[in-house]
């Protein structure tokens, strides 16, 4: 499936991005760690690769910061796995930092619109 | 928070899950199994990292780390201990030095008075005192009438504050039944309050308290610790100054020792008028104390500037006020007399010490930071050598993984260990050096390290720290990785810019030391001349003490010396006894302008018309040993009743009394009503200090001018001076039992103290010069060793093809002594640099004085040399077999 060329459409997470990403979709129910990633990589229509390291020292970044907690259950194929859960602080914080992006990308967007338009009416 | 919650096992363990959800997932995507288990681990990436990072994260991991590199530092500096400790000890020496010197020049010049807001202190000065005027100093010191006009009119410096001392040096005081010395101040009602000094006991002064000139003393934290071991029932105890009795009710804040430059006050009365306790402890000048005296300027002045005045402001309105009371009870200015000018100056440090010491100090300052140039030289030079011996542990660590990071740290953490215990032991080096230059100094006031001096310290040990471990790193990375795969000692060893970096380092270690040795031996020559410079009398077998009896009138006072001299005559061992006004040989001195056969003396522009005057009592140039040239010394014969009698010195012949036989012309002072006939002419011989040229000087006899008060006693005895001195003490006690001996010494110490600071200059710079050679042989040897031991194979080669052991020493040698030379070459311009700063500490000494260069000179290359000899000679004992077989 990932093969050589769809990788290079692919863009590395921005940093800090990826907190988000996860409570975003912890937001939809338990799931471990792996689900998560795979999750994050299907709704962004593969665009976005996650780097799996990451991904763990991230997880336990959040649940080092109680936004979220785990607990080993079993998935759905009897695998042993690790469940993460947002905790009610999560859920803050995804309502903060969603806001928080809503803004950078709305300000990224004006200046970039400005710019083409800029560079439109030069050409 | 404190307990990581998960183990890392744990982690590892949820890895391995995803990787098998992963490849579930895979599989029912149609992958087969092996594909499916090796494309889920190629998706994760580097697993182990991820475990490495999760760990890392551990909130103990830097504290972990940490003492995981402590251990490696201090196993690894155990395993070189004598690296360790030279490295250590040179560092604790450096460091020791700048410690105790900058600690001295913070308390000194530095440090700010213990005074509340001591930015808007000031002391007042006057350009000049006027005409007819006597001063104590004068710029720094009015007359009362000055200070009642300034204290009352004056609105932008307020309070304005007067302090004076009882005694040009200590004043007798008593608390219980013997007499005792302490040293004391007179001053204004305001000056706790207006100065902003605490009173952790009892109370201060007030204004009601100068006007009342009540009999109340406040005692500094120090006497009070001294004398009484801070005994708080000591407020109501009566202490006798001069026998007159003062209540004590107050101790001053722990630090305060008053404003006299160099001295520590013991304890404070307010201005009093009583005729014992004059300012300067001077005897009533026409029956008048310092109060009535508009004629006498001895009064210290320090004010507070009010708020949202500046000095200037202050000044414009003081100004025309104190040129007014300048002249109470003077009459009006003569027409040319130019006017005193009131000025203000900082109050910030304490007086004097600027002048007294500030040069020195700076001077010593300058010569300890180069012994620490040369200490941080050196143990960098040690650490190079060091890490290039351990090229292949570094290289091996890069080549396991290793980052540089993780290198920079540990070279850093064993730079840390050194730097820590190098610290703590210039600490203890500072803290005993203090207090031994404290005493050398006779600076009373306090010299240890405050916190000022221990951030300077840090500051110092956190440069080296850095230092040290940043030098080594280049030579540390400088190997890469693939080095540890080399073998052979002889071409991983030469690496062309480190031994120059080497080099240089070698080449101003020698320049330093160049210079260091220069100033050193300028200043010790100084003082060898200072102490060699006939003294014009023999002050072997003299003692000195002063009294000061309590006489009001002059034939009382008369009548006391005549009696204590008569009964110290007849003390076995005595030779002769004498008395003097101003003790010989403590700085002292009277001068004035005189006439000499009864007109100003007219003498030639150039040369001045000052005498330096004294009065002394019979034998007086018999007991110091001093040659009379002509006629004849003073006599008991000479007394109020028989004609005035002077005695002058070759000097005053030769200046005003040219060509004729001075015997039977008269001096006398300038107002004319006076004439004394020259009875005697002696040697010209020292007077105030050992330094001193020679000056016109005049004696007058004691017992024939109206004067009485405080005088020295000079005895000249067989044997042990200070033997006689509880018999003399007993005497005094005979005649009046609260008069205790006044700073009784040999004649010899007396005059030693004129030179005491450059003697203790020439000490410590002669200390750190050969502190600075020290080192420099130390580190010449440490460098030149490991040189020599990195060209092992290189020599045991030449050796091989027939190289000879001479040739070998030669190739040693001849690279020291390269560099030896062009140390020199650098050193020696800098060294006339600094001799030309010295030049005002010389005596006897020219700043470019030949021997001297050429010493230092010699000096290096014979370390230099020395310090090749060894390497060379081992170098020259290799066996050529076992050179080559080392590797």
């Amino acid at each position: 499936m990932a093969t050589q060329a769809n990788n290079e459409d692919r863009i590395a997470l921005l940093q800090g991005t990826l907190d988000l990403l996860i409570l975003k979709t912890l937001l939809l129910g338990p799931c471990h760690g792996q689900g998560v990633a795979r999750i994050i990589q299907r709704q962004s229509e593969d665009v976005f690769l996650v780097d799996h390291g990451s991904l763990y020292v991230a997880l336990q970044r959040l649940e080092d910061r109680k936004w979220i907690r785990a607990k080993w259950g079993v998935s759905d194929n009897n695998r042993k796995a690790r469940f993460y859960s947002l905790t009610p602080k999560g859920r803050e914080q995804l309502v903060e930092k969603t806001g928080e992006w809503r803004r950078l990308t709305r300000a990224m967007g004006l200046i970039l619109d400005t710019n083409s338009e800029l560079t439109g009416e030069e050409a | 928070m404190f307990n990581r919650k998960r183990s890392a096992k744990d982690f590892a363990e949820e890895i391995k899950a995803h990787l098998e959800l992963e490849a579930d997932e895979l599989r029912s995507e149609g992958l087969s199994d092996e594909d499916a288990r090796w494309k889920a681990r190629r998706e994760f990436g580097n697993t182990r990292l991820a475990e490495e990072r999760f760990y890392l994260k551990g909130r103990w991991l830097m504290l972990d780390k940490v003492v995981r590199d402590l251990r490696f530092g201090l196993r690894s500096l155990a395993q070189s201990p004598g690296f360790a400790l030279t490295a250590i000890l040179t560092l604790a020496l450096g460091v020791g030095a700048n410690t105790a010197v900058f600690s001295v020049m913070n308390a000194v010049l530095l440090k700010s008075l213990p005074v509340s807001d001591p930015d808007r202190l000031a002391y007042l000065r006057t350009s000049t005192a006027p005409r007819g005027t006597g001063t104590v100093d004068t710029q720094q010191t009015f007359s009362y009438p000055v200070y009642d006009a300034l204290r009352r009119e004056s609105k932008g410096l307020s309070p304005v504050i007067a302090y004076v001392p009882l005694s040009g040096s200590k004043v007798a005081v008593r608390v219980g039944p013997l007499p005792e010395e302490a040293e004391g101040d007179m001053v204004s009602g305001a000056f706790f309050s207006g100065l902003g000094v605490s009173l952790p006991l009892g109370r201060g002064f007030s204004p009601q308290d100068e006007t009342d000139h009540a009999p109340l003393a406040v005692l500094s934290y120090n006497y009070w610790t001294r004398r009484f071991a801070r005994d708080p029932a000591v407020l109501g105890k009566t202490l006798y100054v001069n026998s007159q009795p003062m209540t004590i009710v107050g101790v001053a804040a722990q630090g305060f020792e008053g404003l006299e430059a160099g001295g520590s006050t013991d304890f404070w009365i307010p201005l009093q008028s009583r005729p014992e306790l004059n300012a300067w402890g001077n005897p009533l000048e026409d029956g008048k104390n310092y109060i009535a005296n508009p004629t006498w300027w001895c009064l210290r002045l320090i004010a507070r500037l009010a708020p949202g005045v500046s000095r200037a402001q202050a000044i414009a309105q003081l100004q025309p006020i104190f040129q007014h009371a300048a002249y109470i009870g003077l009459g009006k200015p003569a027409q040319d007399e130019p006017l005193p000018q009131l000025s203000v100056t900082d109050a910030k440090s304490f007086p004097g010490y600027d002048d007294e010491y500030g040069k020195p100090l700076r001077i010593l300052m300058a010569m300890v930071v180069m012994v620490l140039l040369i200490a941080m030289a050196n143990v960098v030079m040690l650490l190079m050598a060091r890490n290039a011996s351990r090229q292949r542990e570094f290289s091996l660590r890069q080549a396991l993984g290793a980052g540089r990071g993780e290198l920079l740290r540990q070279l850093l953490t064993e730079s840390l260990l050194l730097v820590t215990a190098g610290g703590a032991l210039a600490w203890g080096f500072a803290l005993i050096a203090t207090r031994l230059l404290g005493r050398w100094a006779e600076i009373e006031s306090s010299l240890a390290p405050d916190r000022t001096v221990m951030l300077f310290t840090l500051a110092v040990l956190v440069v080296a720290a850095l230092l040290f471990g940043l030098a080594p790193l280049r030579t540390a990375l400088a190997g890469k990785a693939e080095l540890a795969l080399r073998t052979s000692a002889a071409t991983s060893n030469t690496d062309r810019g480190k031994s120059r970096t080497g080099k240089i380092v070698v080449v101003l270690q020698m320049a330093l030391c160049v210079v260091l040795l220069v100033g050193a031996g300028l200043l010790i020559r100084s003082l060898q001349n200072l102490k060699n410079t006939p003294l014009g009398l023999n002050v072997d077998g003299l003692v000195v003490f002063g009294v000061k009896p309590n006489v009001v009138s002059l034939p009382e006072g008369r009548a006391f010396y005549q009696n204590l001299i008569g009964k110290l005559r007849v003390l076995p061992g005595v030779e002769s006894v004498t008395v003097m006004e101003e003790r010989i040989g403590s700085g002292w001195s009277n001068n004035s302008d005189m006439m000499v056969d009864g007109r100003p003396s007219d003498v030639d522009a150039a040369s001045s018309r000052t005498v330096r005057s004294n009065v002394a009592g019979p034998d007086f140039f018999r007991t110091l040993g001093v040659p009379v040239l002509a006629g004849r010394d003073f006599a008991d014969s000479d007394t109020a009743a028989t004609p005035l009698v002077g005695i002058i010195n070759e000097e005053f012949a030769r200046r005003f009394l040219p060509n004729v036989n001075p015997l039977g012309h008269t001096f006398g002072p300038n107002n004319g009503q006076v004439k004394i006939t020259i009875v005697g002419v002696v040697k010209d011989h020292k007077y105030r200090s050992i330094d001193e040229e020679p000056i016109p000087m005049a004696w007058y006899m004691y017992a024939q001018i109206p004067m009485v008060g405080p005088m020295h006693v000079e005895m000249r005895v067989h044997g042990d001076p200070l033997a006689i001195l509880p018999a003399a003490r007993k005497v005094v006690q005979q005649l009046d039992p609260n008069l205790p001996l006044i700073r009784p010494m040999t004649q010899r110490a007396q005059f030693d103290t004129t030179i005491s600071r450059q003697l203790m200059f020439a000490r410590l710079a002669g200390f750190f010069g050969f502190l600075a050679v020290v080192l420099v042989a130390t580190g010449l040897y440490g460098a030149l060793a490991y040189r020599v031991s990195m060209r092992t194979a290189e020599i045991g080669v030449r050796m091989a093809v027939g190289a000879r052991r001479g040739q070998v020493v030669w190739m040693i040698l001849k690279d020291s002594l390269l560099l030896t030379v062009v140390g020199v070459v650098v050193g020696v311009p800098l060294a006339t640099l600094v001799s030309r700063a010295l030049s005002a500490s010389l005596y006897g000494v020219r700043p470019l004085d030949a021997a001297t260069y050429l010493l230092a000179v010699a000096g290096v290359a014979v370390v230099a040399l020395a310090a090749s000899a060894l390497p060379a000679g081992r170098a020259a004992s290799i066996d050529p077999m076992r050179a080559l077989r080392t590797e």
